[in-house]
């Protein structure tokens, strides 16, 4: 219990930046888009340790709610997701964002 | 309930309206061009004429007899300022009218009869016929009116039907010219004639002849006496441009271009006539001094046109001037208040001067249109009828006694002796002194164009050469004679065809004297003078103070007591006597003394009635010396007329040149108004047209100027906004990449600027 409580907010929360800076990292730089999915679905999951560690330090349960919205939510967004990169996939033969540019000029 | 003789008269008014319709739209279509359309018309107009003057005339033989008829035509309502404005249009019918219908009937039916034989082959034919029926039309409409407005319409188209006809061969260059001279000097007359109608009308409100003849004499003409004055001589002016009075008198002549027959009709018997017969309607309100103007410029215009007929070469002209000379006789009868005179002499000038064109027209015809005197001669041999009737009707002209003539003119000069009588001498004595001497004048030309055409040999071959291509010029409108030079014209001269003849011999019978009285010397015994007496005056005679001694004496009991006592040819007696300040003229015996409320008329009547015998003796003098001189001069050849033209050259040119009126007209009114109009025009060109171009050319400096700042200024702004926007925008499109992690890395570097703006601000 002495590791847990030698763990406290900021661990969390740090552990969260990282998560969040490693999901933003492959979001911005990856161009595959499954693997940005991949991203968003770690930036998502870094805001839920973020929202769980509040709430465990806060004492309420508004935290966990809104992690658990938010899980539902990354699972219907996965969907959609998948769904537009399946059909940018029969559009443009490729899932490489970076050439799926038709909207520029 | 209409009267039947309105109706009748309604019927031959319009006739020969019916008779211009059909001819103008269809005489193509008709056999012959129609002229049987127009002779019957006239022929069925002039029988129903006559019927009203049987009933009027012969039948009712009353001095007084009268029947009218109205209609409102136009109703304008109260109009604001002016009251309750109609226009009424109607008919009257007295004595007067049952004549002038009667005769201006006859002769247009004479010369539709006539014109079947003389414009036969014209290529216009049928529609010359149907401008003979709008004129006949128009003149009967003057004749019936009964208003001063509706015989204004009339008056105008007559007017037009003038200029039609005496253009009739407008591709002539003179008759087309003509023909504007003509129509331009009446409109002169007319716009006088209209002024006079219109200060009639502000007084009255009415058009009415009778209405506003009773309201003068009840006293309601608001203004003074002078502007009923200028009402009289203004509506003179009418007669003045309409019967070829000077100043006016310049168009008539000119206007004998027209066909013969239509100066028979128009420019001689009718419609010259109309200016008479017009101030005739409107005689009564003549005031004294209006009358003084009619009278001298009678007499002026009679003995000027007199002395200018003495010298022309063309037949017709000689007739023209004549016929300005007789008018003017006429006029002057009416100025001295010898209303029934002038009005008579209007009638049996008529008759004889309708003969003499149509006899003139027969020796053009015969002659194969050479109008010239100089190159006639003898043809008495060759037209037995025409010189007989032609003969007759000079007579007449000249006042032969047993002449129709002799006893209208002397009437009128009889008035015009006791008018100077009257008035009392000086300036006056010139009125009959004029009409004595054209009197003398007239026999002198007449004798001379009787003798030059009837008369000796025939001197078609002393013709120059070098006129004969001008005397094609005369045959042109007649297509079928072209052939015909006048080289064989004195080979054919015949004469003319019963159409053209029987015409002739009915106005040569109409100019002797038992057809208007029983006594050849007294006109007065007369049915004309009987029937048409001299109206009263409807305006007060001025207070007359005697110039001449022991003429009147006025006593203060409003008795007056008139004596003319007379002296001009010591065989006047006379003597009139006046009660209550109405005089009553001395009536004599014989029953021709009429009696009169105003003391003027009534010593007017008088003295005029004392001149008769004198008038008459004095007046076959001027006929003897006149005739005299013809015969000495052009007969008997004791006096070279070459010669005597060449010892008084000035006098003749000055007669020969019509006493230069063209000339001065030139000078004065055709240049005055060319130069008026050239000023104008000037003004026009460079005052008018330089505000306006003026405006245009500011309009369009200002425009530009606007359109320059539209230009530069206002789509500049708009340019240089669009040039910002499209610069702005091209930068910043660069950032557009259409890759959503360019997006994400910018909305990342967005919020790291924003941390680190906050944690600069924390750490301050």
């Amino acid at each position: 219990m002495e590791l847990f409580t030698a763990i406290g907010l900021n661990h969390f929360l740090t552990i969260s930046a990282i998560l969040f800076g490693l999901g933003l990292f492959a979001v911005m730089t990856r161009k595959n888009a499954i693997v940005i999915l991949m991203g968003v679905e770690l930036i998502l999951n870094a805001a839920n340790i973020n929202f769980l560690a509040f709430s465990k330090y806060n004492g309420g349960m508004e935290g966990v709610m809104f992690s658990l919205f938010v899980i539902v939510l990354a699972a219907a967004e996965a969907a959609i997701a998948l769904a537009i990169v399946i059909n940018i996939f029969k559009t443009f033969k490729t899932v490489d964002v970076s050439s799926v540019d038709s909207m520029k000029e | 309930m209409m009267h039947s003789l309105i109706q009748l008269s309604i019927v031959v008014l319009l006739l020969p309206l019916l008779s211009f319709v059909v001819l103008i739209f269809f005489n193509r279509r008709l056999p012959r061009m129609g002229d049987f359309v127009g002779v019957g018309m006239l022929g069925t107009a002039f029988a129903l004429s006559f019927y009203i003057f049987w009933t009027v005339i012969v039948q009712a033989y009353d001095p007084a007899f009268r029947v009218a008829w109205d209609f409102t035509w136009i109703d304008f309502g109260t109009v604001p300022g002016v009251g309750p404005l109609q226009i009424k249009m109607g008919i009257v019918i007295d004595n007067l009218t049952a004549i002038m219908l009667a005769m201006v009937t006859l002769i247009s039916f004479l010369v539709h009869l006539y014109s079947t034989g003389y414009m036969a082959g014209d290529k216009n034919y049928g529609r010359f016929f149907a401008y003979l029926g709008i004129f006949t039309f128009s003149m009967l409409g003057i004749v019936l009116s009964d208003n001063l407005f509706s015989i204004y319409i009339f008056w105008e188209l007559v007017g037009l039907s003038s200029y039609l006809l005496i253009g009739f061969y407008f591709e002539k260059d003179s008759a087309a010219d003509a023909q504007k001279k003509a129509f331009l000097t009446n409109r002169v007359g007319d716009i006088g004639m209209w002024l006079g109608i219109l200060i009639l009308y502000s007084q009255f409100h009415t058009f009415s002849y009778s209405e506003i003849f009773n309201n003068i004499a009840a006293g309601n003409f608001k203004m003074s006496t002078g502007w009923l004055t200028a009402a009289g001589v203004l509506l003179f002016m009418g007669c003045v441009g309409k019967s070829a009075q000077f100043p006016l008198h310049a168009w008539l002549p000119d206007a004998m271009e027209g066909p013969t027959p239509v100066s028979a009709l128009i420019h001689a018997a009718t419609m010259v006539a109309a200016g008479v017969y017009f101030v005739g309607r409107i005689f009564v309100l003549m005031t004294v001094d209006a009358l003084h103007v009619v009278a001298f410029i009678g007499a002026f215009t009679a003995f000027m046109s007199a002395t200018i007929a003495i010298t022309q070469h063309d037949i017709k002209r000689v007739l023209a001037y004549s016929t300005v000379s007789q008018l003017g006789y006429m006029v002057l009868g009416l100025g001295v208040g010898a209303y029934s005179a002038a009005l008579f002499h209007l009638l049996t000038h008529a008759f004889f001067k309708a003969c003499l064109f149509l006899g003139s027209g027969a020796i053009i015809h015969a002659m194969h249109h050479e109008q010239d005197m100089r190159w006639m001669g003898g043809l008495r041999k060759n037209m037995p009828w025409t010189f007989a009737t032609f003969s007759v009707a000079t007579l007449a002209l000249a006042g032969l006694p047993l002449t129709s003539g002799f006893m209208s003119k002397d009437a009128i000069l009889a008035g015009a002796m006791g008018f100077a009588v009257t008035e009392g001498g000086g300036i006056f004595y010139l009125v009959p002194l004029l009409g004595f001497a054209s009197a003398m004048m007239t026999a002198f030309y007449m004798g001379r164009q009787v003798w030059l055409v009837f008369f000796g040999e025939s001197r078609t071959h002393l013709k120059p050469e070098e006129e004969h291509h001008h005397d094609h010029a005369h045959d042109a409108h007649h297509g079928h004679d072209d052939s015909h030079g006048s080289h064989d014209a004195h080979h054919g001269v015949h004469e003319v065809g019963w159409v053209m003849r029987l015409p002739l011999v009915i106005l040569a019978a109409l100019s002797t004297f038992i057809v208007f009285s029983p006594d050849p010397l007294d006109g007065a015994r007369g049915w004309f003078m009987h029937l048409v007496p001299t109206p009263e005056t409807v305006v007060k005679s001025p207070e007359k103070v005697p110039s001449h001694e022991g003429t009147l004496h006025r006593t203060t009991g409003g008795v007056l007591l008139a004596e003319a006592a007379t002296d001009t040819e010591g065989a006047l007696p006379a003597s009139a006597h006046g009660e209550n300040g109405g005089a009553h003229a001395a009536a004599s015996g014989e029953g021709h003394g009429q009696s009169f409320s105003d003391p003027r008329q009534a010593e007017l009547a008088h003295a005029a009635h004392a001149a008769h015998y004198p008038a008459i003796y004095l007046s076959s003098l001027m006929l003897a010396i006149g005739i005299g001189m013809a015969l000495v001069v052009y007969a008997f050849r004791f006096i070279n007329p070459e010669k005597t033209a060449h010892a008084i050259r000035p006098l003749y040119l000055y007669s020969f040149n019509k006493w230069y009126w063209d000339e001065i007209y030139d000078a004065t009114v055709i240049r005055g108004s060319m130069l008026l109009s050239r000023i104008l025009a000037w003004i026009d060109a460079n005052l008018v047209d330089g505000i306006v171009n003026g405006v245009a050319t500011l309009t369009r400096k200002f425009a530009f100027a606007n359109g320059s700042f539209d230009k530069y200024v206002v789509d500049g702004l708009v340019n240089f906004t669009a040039f910002f926007v499209q610069k702005s925008g091209a930068v910043m499109r660069k950032i557009q990449t259409g890759k959503v992690q360019t997006y994400l890395l910018m909305v990342l570097v967005a919020i790291a600027g924003y941390f680190a703006y906050y944690l600069a601000q924390l750490l301050k």
